[in-house]
């Protein structure tokens, strides 16, 4: 049992503090849920609208099965939502929001309790009683009662009843798993300028940093914000910064001076859709190549695509100890879609912090001495006798400028030998569904948990597919996939972008040919159902 | 070449740049702090090749990003001695949007700009600092922008520190660089250094005719713009604008070294944990 919620209205009309008040409930209830929204690029006026999942089991992505419930705190909600109701659902009409905001300013004399009793009628169609909101303490309490009356009225309480919940869980939305992955992965240090769909990765940070030894500062470009991280980086910080494609454009003279300079730092791309300014606020998963190939000259990388909040965390975390450990940028590709969906983690967390080394060198210290695999001593300007000489020129072993020929040939060696050790490193994919399955969907980033569900869902019909989600794009190791033997399959890439940008890479790196495409530009999410009905029509061509 | 000591030198000749390396090398040996406690930040041109030719720490990186290095450098180590040097083109060209928002961060950091008013790595294109009218072979009908003032708009940014010396009287240069360097606060120096193969104009002797060092810096703001605009046969060179009334922005937290507690981040994260 599961039911789906939409509530849409205008930008200021409160969608925001309802999903937080609902999600807030949902949690300290332990209901397990999924909520993502979808918003236009303005701060008052158009149509936003906010979608839930809320199920017995574990959900990570939105059905597209219809709705149960939606609200219209708009017209434009009605005439766009109501359609996609499912039989027998209940329409929440700009008359009963209406009257739900007058008692919430009669009873309660503050707009705010109308959040309350919006989210205590879902909570009576989800089968809740008095008994069952004893957690919820306060203010709440009694709008929520009120919403109990409201669904009884409309005819919605236990429409859904929801009996199973979550155990020991954390709620995090994709912005917030990769701040927390961050702090665990021992990053003292982010930068930035203000950009969706990155920016709350910055606003977690700011206020991590009231609490702990860390910083932030907002830097007057993207330009500055690498800038300053390297500076960070190279003082003896792990340092990161957050943007999105357009200012990602800006960093990547700086992605090349972390390449040649080898100084350590996490970059994250949370991506929207292009060219240019593209639409703001929504998503798309169109800058895999851009990544992969920003910045001028040839340095060894790491890519990672979470597709989970709890692998968001695995993988920030992990980023830090890669980039220390290589010397190396290392990327996480994000998405709108990853970036704004808030959903409970019930995997146990790691939650250790990353311990650092600060090793202490004499006055012979080269900071780029050449080693075995490519990897130089690094210490910290202060530290004992050495002195820490860096440079964007061609340099070398103490850092000095050289234009030395054959010495640039020995540089550039000694950078790319760390691809070894990289890919020795490599994270291999995530299986799903059938493993002998003649069809293999292959997917990256934040599309994971829908094709997982998906192929699940397939599976249920007797259709057998198989499936491999990447959280590491780049770099691509034959030992990745060596098991799955998918030279001898149908490979189809399910990606939100126009042009099969990771299917291209397989081929590439691997010399997979992929031969179908389901791709999504429309600036939204994949659903389940849509993936299988993509899916379903795929199999009855091939 | 050009050899001092055992480092060739990729300085022309003659370079005004040489005169500002002696002068900021003797500042350096006579601070109360070691050399692996300074650093030093840089962009790309000739000045840019400064740190490579002082024994000291040194992030040599792009065009135009010296100060945001400087920050990021200054912000995680407080206890470094953090200076940015670099060309005009680099600080008030390719680098202006950095100029004017590290002035307004107002870190305890030197900023020093060897001021050539050419482009002289790329052979003689016009500076941010060019004079109107000057020929080169990307202006070949003389510069049409008006040359930047970078004191008058240090002081508009309200940096607490802004001074000027001059590569022709290197004993001067040398009080003022130290008195940036010691000054607690975002210190602005703008350094005249001839060009002996692209600037046939401002030479060591044009300085010369016109330089005169001022006494005491100006306590107030619009006395200093004033000094700061002064230019044509008289120039004005030491410190324009000392205030010693701003506090820099220097959080005394140390974090180098310092990694969060599991503990504390185990509180945060309780936030987002339900049992």
């Amino acid at each position: 049992m599961e039911l789906n919620l939409l509530i849409g209205g205008e930008a200021g009309q409160g969608l925001a503090s309802f999903e937080n008040t609902l999600v807030d409930i949902l949690s300290k209830l332990r209901f397990r849920f999924f909520a993502t929204k979808n918003y236009m690029s303005r701060v008052r006026g158009g149509h936003n609208y906010h979608m839930f999942r809320i199920s017995e089991n574990p959900v990570h992505a939105l059905s597209g099965d219809g709705w149960d419930i939606v609200v219209a705190l708009d017209r434009e909600s009605e005439q766009r939502h109501k359609p996609d109701l499912k039989k027998g659902g209940l329409f929440i009409s700009l008359g009963m929001t209406e009257e739900l905001n007058k008692q919430a300013r009669e009873k309660y004399g503050r707009i705010t309790a109308a959040n309350e009793i919006l989210s205590g009628l879902v909570l009576s169609a989800m089968g809740c009683g008095d008994g069952d909101i004893a957690r919820i303490e306060g203010d709440s309490l009694d709008p929520v009662r009120t919403g109990f009356s409201l669904a009884n009225k409309w005819d919605v309480a236990d429409r859904y009843p929801l009996s199973t919940r979550a155990g020991d869980h954390y709620r995090l939305d994709g912005n917030q798993a990769l701040a927390i992955g961050a702090l665990l992965g021992g990053c003292q240090f982010m930068a930035g300028y203000p950009m969706t769909p990155s920016t709350s990765i910055m606003v977690y940070f700011a206020a991590a940093a009231l609490e702990l030894t860390v910083h932030f500062e907002q830097a007057e470009d993207e330009i500055a914000a690498l800038n300053m991280a390297l500076g960070a980086s190279y003082a003896g910080l792990r340092s990161m910064v957050a943007t999105s494609g357009g200012g990602f454009a800006l960093m990547q003279e700086a992605v090349s001076l972390s390449g040649m300079t080898e100084t350590p730092v996490v970059i994250i791309v949370g991506q929207r859709p292009g060219p240019s300014t593209g639409l703001p606020t929504r998503t798309e998963q169109a800058d895999l190549n851009f990544v992969l190939h920003a910045g001028h000259g040839e340095f060894p990388r790491i890519v990672f695509a979470p597709g989970s909040p709890a692998e968001a965390v695995l993988l920030a975390r992990k980023s830090f100890e890669l980039a220390d450990r290589f010397q190396i940028p290392v990327f996480i590709l994000s998405d709108q879609y990853f970036a704004d969906s808030q959903q409970i983690i019930e995997e146990p967390l790691d939650t250790g912090i990353i311990a650092r080394e600060y090793n202490v060198y004499g006055s012979d210290y080269r900071r780029y001495a050449i080693t075995e695999n490519g990897v130089s001593p690094v210490t910290y300007p202060g530290l004992g006798d050495a002195l820490v000489r860096v440079d964007s020129d061609e340099h070398d072993e103490s850092g000095s400028i050289t234009e030395d020929l054959n010495l640039r040939v020995r540089m550039v060696d000694k950078r790319l030998a760390k691809f070894r050790g990289i890919r020795d490193e490599a994270i291999a994919p995530t299986p799903m569904g059938e493993a002998d399955a003649d069809v293999f969907l292959v997917c990256w980033g934040s599309n994971g948990p829908i094709v997982k569900e998906a192929v699940e869902r397939l599976g249920g019909e007797g259709i057998r597919v198989g499936g491999l989600h990447f959280g590491q794009v780049f770099p691509l190791t034959p030992g990745m996939i060596d098991r799955y033997g998918l030279q001898r399959r149908k490979v189809v890439a399910v990606e939100n972008n126009a042009t099969a940008q990771f299917a291209g890479l397989l081929k590439r790196e691997l010399d997979i040919t992929v031969s179908g495409r389901i791709l999504k530009y429309d600036g939204t999410c994949f659903t389940v159902n849509e993936l299988c009905n993509e899916m379903r029509t795929y199999f009855r061509k091939v | 070449m050009v050899w001092v000591g055992n480092r060739e030198i990729a300085w022309c000749p003659g370079c005004g740049n040489f005169p500002i390396r002696t002068a900021l090398e003797s500042v350096l040996k006579e601070l109360p702090v070691p050399p692996q406690k300074i650093v030093l930040t840089s962009g790309i041109g000739q000045a840019a090749k400064m740190p490579h030719y002082l024994d000291t720490n040194f992030f040599n990186g792009l065009h135009g990003r010296a100060l945001p290095l400087a920050v990021g450098i200054k912000i995680a180590r407080p206890d470094l001695t953090v200076i940015a040097v670099s060309g005009d083109g680099c600080n008030y060209g390719e680098g202006g949007n950095h100029f004017i928002h590290t002035i307004r961060k107002n870190l305890d950091l030197t900023i020093l700009t060897h001021d050539n008013k050419v482009y002289a790595l790329t052979k003689g294109q016009s500076a941010p600092t060019t004079d109107r009218g000057t020929m080169n072979n990307l202006d070949p009908q003389g510069n049409e922008n008006r040359p930047f003032n970078p004191l008058a708009a240090a002081i508009v940014m309200g940096a607490p520190f802004v001074a000027r010396g001059s590569a022709g009287d290197p004993d001067h240069l040398k009080e003022v660089l130290k008195e940036a360097i010691l000054f607690k606060g975002t210190a602005v120096v703008d350094i005249f250094q001839p060009c002996v193969t692209f600037n046939h104009i401002n030479t060591y002797q044009w300085y010369k005719d016109r330089v005169y060092r001022l006494g005491k810096p100006l306590p107030d703001r619009y006395e200093a713009l004033k000094t700061a605009e002064i230019w044509g046969e008289r120039i004005p060179i030491g410190v324009i604008f000392r205030d010693e009334g701003v506090m820099p922005r220097q959080s005394d937290r140390i974090i180098f070294r310092e990694p969060p507690e599991d503990k504390a981040l185990g509180t945060m994260l309780s936030q987002q944990h339900f049992k």
